[in-house]
């Protein structure tokens, strides 16, 4: 079954060539030219991918981020113009799993998407498809994660770092380590991508995340997942 | 025949400052010293005069009655004389010499002194007998020819004029002390704003363009701050105007270069379809649309930093950083960290520092015909890195024009520009507070050598 790609970005050309690229990469591609015209793609014709240019011209991309996130946890790859701008925090924190810098290829953008769609790494067949930290229960066949039975609402991507830091339970991992196994990035990897996906983790997993109990962070080395308990 | 010069000490200001505070005390003190000499060693002698002339007289006056009157021999008058603080009396009466002590005998009185007191007056003198001070009152008797002359040692006095002497040296001396010390003082708290301008000037030289001083409302200072602070205004301006002109040219280059990488690189996937004459054209093609975004990123890189204000960094493992970066920059293990510098973190912004490393490699690989080795080691509160190639090494004139934008290298291997890559290497070291240079690789080639402050803040 081929991977279904949503592509929004505003200019004709560029919008067409990654077409072609993608489709030759084996892909299935939707294109959308404006935010608002993604957002109703986005209902027709569920992608397993979105591809958000954040410069677009009716709205901003970010406005478009949080209205894909409202209702959608499908992992999104936003277009930034540069990677120590303002704009790769705003857009991971509008929702973005991952982002690319222009002048992108699409063999990267394609090792970018394969990344975002691996399933939640298991280190083998025999591990335990049920992860329990304190109140947290992790089902990670299925995917699902609740607290006290009520079921939370988890991007693909904040899922995967879950689930990292619950077969690490009490234990730090580095940012380099969650960036290659959640991200497959190499040591080079952005940790603003960590740092600010720990954040969006907390703000659902716990109960006060200005005070957390479960994600902790580790000053200097990484971050821990840690019970109640212990 | 010139005659052979002396080495010039050139002392800077401060110095000149403390030593004229310090000249001018000595003068003072010392001038202040030799009044107070004058005048206390005076005025002691006078006093010692004075009383030596009361005691004189009045001992006069008993001889006088004494003898004339009562008709006592002279020998008899003498036992009566008051004789203070040692002094020793010598009597001429009727041609012959009394005296109070035997080794006083009339030839040690001065000439002119007798001969005074012989014409009838009162006199005195201060004169050396042996190797002792000695004042000496003559007073005139009525007989002709008779006196009594009175000698007072000195001694004493000399012991407080030696006392007085060496307090008022000692005093000089400190007051001296104090007045470099207090040259020393008030030069730093004189020239502490000229520290300021100095520290200000050789950050902005170092690449910080935000430096500005604050002393505009100094009136002293007040003009020198201001137009330091135009002149620094309005280069930076400039430099942000040229910095931000780049970064919207390569900011526009980079949406057809997306649309031309990627259509290259379908027609490469390709390249087997496509008939044989058209195989060449698309190599050419796909390598130059390579070396174009390399620039066009690169561009970016080096315009980034004054387009942008957010800066961040994190403490690194440099060693780590290091054997990753360039070891994946050569494609084989370049790299040895000396024992020690494993453990070291500075504070850096990984993305930036592992340009800089990659960059050198890079240059090593490209123009310097391999990287022999990338060593990290600490040196006091720095780390080390430093990056040897095999290449011909790079002459003197060229070590600082190879830091800039598109340098050329003079030399035999052409004028092939080296881009922008050690360029953004200055830039990010800088950034990090750290210095970079290049020098001889002991057995040929050259080294580029990198330091950073360890666990050291960055600016911003």
């Amino acid at each position: 079954m081929k991977r279904h790609v949503l592509l929004v970005e505003d200019d004709p050309r560029v919008r067409r060539v990654l077409r072609l690229a993608l489709e030759d990469e084996g892909y299935q591609v939707a294109e959308a030219a404006t935010g608002c015209d993604g957002l109703r793609s986005l209902h027709a014709d569920p992608p397993d991918v979105v591809l958000l240019d954040l410069m677009l011209p009716d709205t901003d991309g970010f406005a478009v981020c949080r209205g894909i996130r409202r209702d959608s946890a499908v992992p999104v790859i936003m277009v930034t113009a540069r990677t120590d701008s303002h704009d790769v925090v705003a857009g991971l924190e509008a929702g973005a799993d991952d982002y690319v810098t222009k002048p992108l290829v699409a063999k990267e953008l394609s090792a970018r998407i394969r990344a975002l769609l691996r399933r939640a790494q298991g280190s083998s067949e025999s591990e335990t498809p049920r992860l329990v930290v304190d109140d947290l229960e992790i089902e990670v066949e299925e995917g699902t994660v609740r607290r006290d039975g009520d079921l939370l609402s988890l991007t693909r991507t904040e899922f995967r770092l879950l689930v990292e830091l619950a077969r690490h339970e009490g234990r730090v991992c580095s940012r380099e380590h969650l960036l290659e196994r959640v991200w497959g990035y190499g040591y080079f990897g952005d940790s603003r991508l960590v740092d600010v996906h720990i954040r969006r983790l907390r703000t659902k997993v716990e109960r006060d995340p200005a005070n957390p109990r479960h994600v902790i962070t580790a000053r200097g080395l990484g971050y821990r997942l840690v019970g109640t308990g212990g | 025949m010139a005659s052979p010069r002396l080495p010039r000490v050139r002392l800077g200001l401060r110095d000149r400052v403390t030593i004229a505070f310090g000249l001018m005390a000595l003068a003072l003190s010392a001038l202040l010293a030799v009044v107070t000499w004058v005048l206390v060693t005076h005025d002691l002698l006078s006093q010692r005069r004075a009383a030596a002339r009361v005691e004189t007289s009045a001992n006069a006056q008993v001889l006088a009655t004494g003898l004339g009157t009562h008709g006592l021999a002279v020998a008899n008058v003498m036992d009566k004389l008051t004789n203070t603080a040692g002094s020793a009396l010598l009597v001429a009466y009727h041609g012959h010499w009394y005296s109070t002590v035997l080794e006083r005998d009339p030839s040690l009185l001065p000439a002119q002194l007798r001969a005074q007191v012989r014409q009838g007056s009162v006199a005195e003198q201060v004169t050396w007998v042996g190797d002792a001070k000695y004042l000496i009152v003559g007073v005139p008797l009525r007989g002709d020819g008779d006196a009594l002359f009175e000698l007072f040692p000195l001694g004493d006095l000399d012991h407080t004029y030696h006392v007085l002497a060496i307090t008022l040296v000692a005093v000089a001396a400190g007051t001296s002390l104090a007045g470099l010390m207090a040259g020393r003082y008030a030069s730093r708290r004189a020239f502490q704003p000229l520290r300021s301008v100095t520290q200000a000037a050789e950050a902005f030289a170092r690449g910080n363009l935000e430096v500005r001083l604050e002393a505009e409302h100094d009136p002293d200072l007040a003009g020198l701050a201001r137009s330091f602070n135009r002149t620094a205004d309005a280069f930076a301006k400039r430099v942000a105007a040229d910095a931000r002109f780049a970064a919207d040219v390569s900011h526009e280059l980079r949406t057809p270069l997306t649309t031309m990488l990627n259509s290259a690189e379908l027609l490469s996937r390709r390249r087997a379809e496509l008939p044989e004459r058209l195989r060449e054209p698309l190599d050419l093609l796909v390598s130059d649309l390579e070396r174009f975004r390399v620039l066009v990123i690169d561009l970016i890189e080096i315009s980034r930093d004054y387009t942008f204000a957010e800066h961040e960094s994190e403490p690194v493992w440099i060693a780590e950083l290091t054997a990753r970066a360039a070891d994946a920059a050569a494609g084989r293990p370049v790299t040895v960290v000396e024992p020690g510098a494993e453990r070291l973190r500075v504070n850096a912004d990984k993305r930036r520092l592992e340009r800089v490393v990659t960059n050198l490699v890079q240059n090593a690989e490209r123009h310097g015909r391999g990287c022999v080795e990338t060593r990290v080691v600490q040196v006091g509160a720095l780390v080390r890195l430093t990056v040897d190639d095999a290449g011909p090494g790079i002459a003197d004139r060229d070590r600082d024009r190879v830091f800039e934008r598109f340098a050329r290298r003079s030399g035999s291997d052409g004028a092939r520009g080296v881009g922008l890559g050690l360029a953004i290497v200055r830039q990010h070291v800088l950034w990090h507070g750290g210095t970079i240079r290049v020098e001889d690789r002991p057995g040929g080639g050259a080294r580029f050598v990198v330091e950073l402050p360890v666990g050291g803040g960055h600016r911003g």
